[in-house]
């Protein structure tokens, strides 16, 4: 018989590192062309934070994403960046290219003023135009000002930027600490499908909320979202590397069950785009938190379909098999009553 | 001032059509002239002591440029996210199946793969431990001189008076929660490529997660100024905390300067699975009181986790699952004890959700069960104790604006929530009304066929053909 039921879970995330004061240091130069020089000691891992840097960059300094020329990922060429994960990418690396584009604007819009004679506050730039307000002839295009401005006043602008995150360590007795400056909230709704003969369970759909900052680019943290909660689906599910004294029984894909296109539910995401008060740029991070609660609601959705609680994971067939017979052979208990 | 108009906006990948077209290239993808290639033999045992390793024959096999030893490793041979405790090759005793202990480098990886055979070695078979109960126990065997007790890491949470709280509590819920280790299974296995630049600086291309800790540990391991080395993070094909630790880097640094050329190394699958960390498994005890209102008064929980044999990332995986373990809800009495332990197991290491996600996951489950005991919707057993504006978290930490409540009322809103207990059906409940709606897929169910529409459409084609007479 199928049986269908859902859960809700909630959750939370400290983003940036925890083991030191976290950092990400970036170099910027407002190039010919009207390009833009972004260099950062870090890249992706997948997730698609270059595009986001791309926008950030282009918002800041008045060139388009596609104008944009990331160096990044050399220890030897560029500044330090730290390292790819714990949800940094985009709050630390982000941050520190929105402070790096401050400083070269904040220079591009001096040497504009003083060149059209009005005050660096009146200078505008736009996806590669750049003008004076209200004015219908100082205007220009970013390759035509950085002309100028190299090749008639020997300018090159150029920039950079810190970001560091808050941080103390946990006290060895009591671990009372600021681990993490900014936290991500979330919450996720299942809806699961079980079958009683077989055990199998199929997650339907995901309802998932989470607290993510300003948004750079929805698409991208969409695309996180949905991840994490396949990745969640996994978790709860099916994956299991497994050992006998110290022998791995799962040594290839043939015998490690990951997820397949026909196991991913439909998900729903709500994203909650609130500026971080904390950081220039307002953004906060999502690769993590949204793997976080997937397999508990999963797992609270299977008890709300068949009343059979799965407190090991993964909530294998035969494992909610087993858990289905043992509820029918053991007598219901008389359920604890609040005191 | 410049506009803001990009922030926001639905942007194009840019590195798609690289990726889409194959134009972008892997660690593995990569090739030098004069190219080598590494292979690795790695312990068939999980606690062994290397009695005698004879790499004469290998090294006698034609095409075989040079075979790596941890004899070979200049500086200081260890490296580690937190601890530095794992040699660059086994150093003298092997503490898991798949750890490396010779690398072979040659013209071929056949040639290579052929070298690795031709290795002898012999082990003295130590009595291992696999379970991290079992090896917190006075007399078990002991993995590492530096760790009694093969404690690798104790992280505490102490605020308030759990005793105090479970006094006070109308209800006292307890429950053991278990997980499972699991492998990242990225798409791309581990690669890397090593050489020498003209000034004798040693460059590593690798999907390394963190090029900035790994060339202060290849510098020491190397005993080389920093400056005379360089790691490059090749594009990665997904890591999710599985790349952190320097596995292979270390190896092919050394084989790119004993040879002087550059060397590859690719690893399959099955290596990567068997060398790799994983996701740390845990054992949660957990320990709730709460009021009749459901106000959590105290929560309690001791987590062990089985770290295997190296201790990659643990020390900080016990600090996350415990730090965030009691979850996002104001709770005025904590207890967390975070305990990882070495094994002879796979090690574990980074993955995301870093703990967080066993400790989270015991939370959640653990709310559902004590709302079914309070005869509580869910939804509203963590509305009465999620975090509000001003919240102190379980390290008394004051935070500022907190959205928990914001994302449960969207997640409710969005899933258009049905509330009750959960399992109403056994209180003799009406069932769920918010069933099978907007938001979900069809079940997926055993076998192929085809749709109502390809099944009529089909049907006309035959009868087409059936007219025709050309069947």
């Amino acid at each position: 018989m199928k049986k269908r039921g859902r859960g809700i879970a909630c959750g939370w995330y400290g983003i940036a590192r925890t083991a030191a004061m976290d950092r990400a240091a970036v170099w910027v130069e407002i190039d010919d062309g009207g390009t833009l020089k972004v260099a950062t000691g870090v890249t992706e891992i997948g997730e698609g934070v270059l595009t986001g840097l791309c926008q950030i960059a282009a918002s800041e300094t008045g060139v388009r994403p596609e104008d944009v020329v990331l160096a990044d990922n050399d220890t030897a060429r560029v500044p330090e960046a730290a390292h790819a994960g714990a949800t940094r990418m985009t709050y630390m690396i982000g941050n520190a290219v929105a402070l790096a584009c401050r400083e070269a604007f904040g220079k591009f819009t001096a040497a504009m003023g003083e060149y059209w004679g009005v005050s660096p506050t009146a200078i505008h730039a736009r996806a590669g135009n750049v003008w004076v307000e209200g004015s219908v002839v100082k205007r220009m295009t970013m390759s035509h000002a950085v002309h100028v401005l190299k090749k008639e006043r020997g300018i090159v602008i150029v920039g950079s930027g810190l970001f560091t995150s808050a941080h103390t360590s946990l006290a060895p007795d009591t671990g009372e600490a600021t681990p993490w400056q900014s936290y991500v909230f979330g919450t996720q709704i299942a809806e699961v499908e079980v079958d009683t003969d077989t055990g199998e369970v199929q997650v339907l759909g995901v309802w998932a909320a989470h607290d993510v900052g300003r948004v750079i680019n929805p698409q991208q943290v969409e695309g996180q979202i949905e991840g994490g909660v396949v990745m969640g689906v996994g978790h709860a599910l099916m994956e299991a590397y497994s050992q006998t004294n110290g022998h791995t029984t799962t040594p290839s894909l043939a015998k490690y069950i990951l997820p397949t296109a026909l196991d991913v539910p439909h998900v729903t995401s709500i994203l909650i785009d609130e500026p971080d008060p904390k950081t220039p740029l307002g953004v906060k991070g999502i690769g993590e938190p949204c793997l976080t609660p997937t397999a508990p609601a999963i797992v609270n959705a299977i008890y709300d379909a068949v009343g059979v609680r799965m407190t090991r994971l993964p909530a294998t067939p035969e494992r909610v098999l087993e858990a289905l017979r043992l509820k029918r052979d053991v007598r219901p208990k008389e359920h604890q009553k609040v005191a | 001032m410049a506009t803001e108009e990009f922030i926001g906006a639905r942007t194009r990948r840019l590195d798609a059509p690289a990726k889409v077209t194959g134009a972008i290239k892997y660690a593995a993808d990569m090739w030098m002239a004069n190219m080598l290639h590494m292979q690795v033999l790695r312990s068939p045992h999980p606690y062994a002591r290397i009695e005698s390793l004879d790499v004469s024959e290998a090294r006698a096999l034609p095409g075989v440029e040079c075979i790596l030893t941890c004899d070979d490793v200049p500086g200081i041979d260890n490296f580690g996210v937190f601890i530095e405790d794992q040699p660059v090759l086994a150093r003298g005793v092997v503490r898991y199946v798949g750890e490396g202990i010779a690398a072979v480098v040659a013209e071929t990886a056949d040639i290579a793969r052929e070298a690795v055979k031709k290795i002898r070695v012999v082990y003295g078979m130590l009595e291992g431990v696999f379970d991290p109960a079992d090896a917190m126990q006075e007399g078990a065997p002991q993995l590492h001189d530096f760790a009694p007790g093969n404690l690798c890491k104790h992280t505490k949470i102490r605020k308030g008076d759990v005793e105090a709280g479970f006094r006070d509590a109308d209800l006292i819920v307890e429950e053991v929660y278990e997980t499972s280790a699991v492998e990242h299974a990225y798409l791309e296995p581990e690669a890397g490529l090593a050489y020498l630049e003209p000034d004798g600086c040693v460059t590593v291309h690798s999907p390394s997660q963190n090029i900035t800790h790994h060339r202060h540990l290849l510098a020491k391991i190397l005993a080389r100024p920093i400056n005379k080395v360089r790691m490059i993070m090749s594009t990665v094909g997904g890591g999710f905390g599985g790349k952190e630790d320097m596995l292979y880097q270390g190896m092919l640094a050394l084989g790119a300067i004993k040879t002087r050329r550059p060397v590859r190394y690719v690893f399959t699958r099955e290596e990567s699975i068997a060398a790799s960390a994983k996701r740390h498994p845990f054992r949660i005890e957990y320990k709730m009181g709460l009021k009749r209102s459901g106000r959590i008064v105290a929560t309690k929980m001791v987590m062990v986790a089985d770290g295997g044999a190296y201790a990659m990332s643990t020390p900080g995986v016990m600090n996350k699952s415990a730090i965030l373990g009691p979850g996002p809800y104001a709770i005025p009495n904590v207890w967390v004890d975070a305990i990882g332990v070495y094994t002879n197991n796979t090690p574990s290491g980074a993955f995301r959700a870093f703990g967080a996600f066993q400790s989270e996951f015991a939370t959640e489950s653990h709310l559902d069960l004590c709302a079914e005991r309070l005869g509580m919707d869910p939804i509203q057993l963590r509305r009465v104790n999620l975090m509000q504006d001003g919240a102190v978290t379980h390290t008394r930490q004051q935070l500022d604006r907190v959205a928990a409540t914001a994302c449960l009322d969207a997640a409710v809103a969005a899933a258009a929530w049905d509330p009750g207990v959960p399992h109403r059906q056994r209180h003799g409940a009406p069932d769920r009304s918010d069933l099978a709606g907007p938001g979900t897929r069809e079940p997926c169910t055993v076998g192929a066929r085809f749709d109502n529409d390809v099944q009529a459409r089909l049907k006309t084609i035959v009868i087409v053909a059936d007219n025709e007479e050309t069947i």
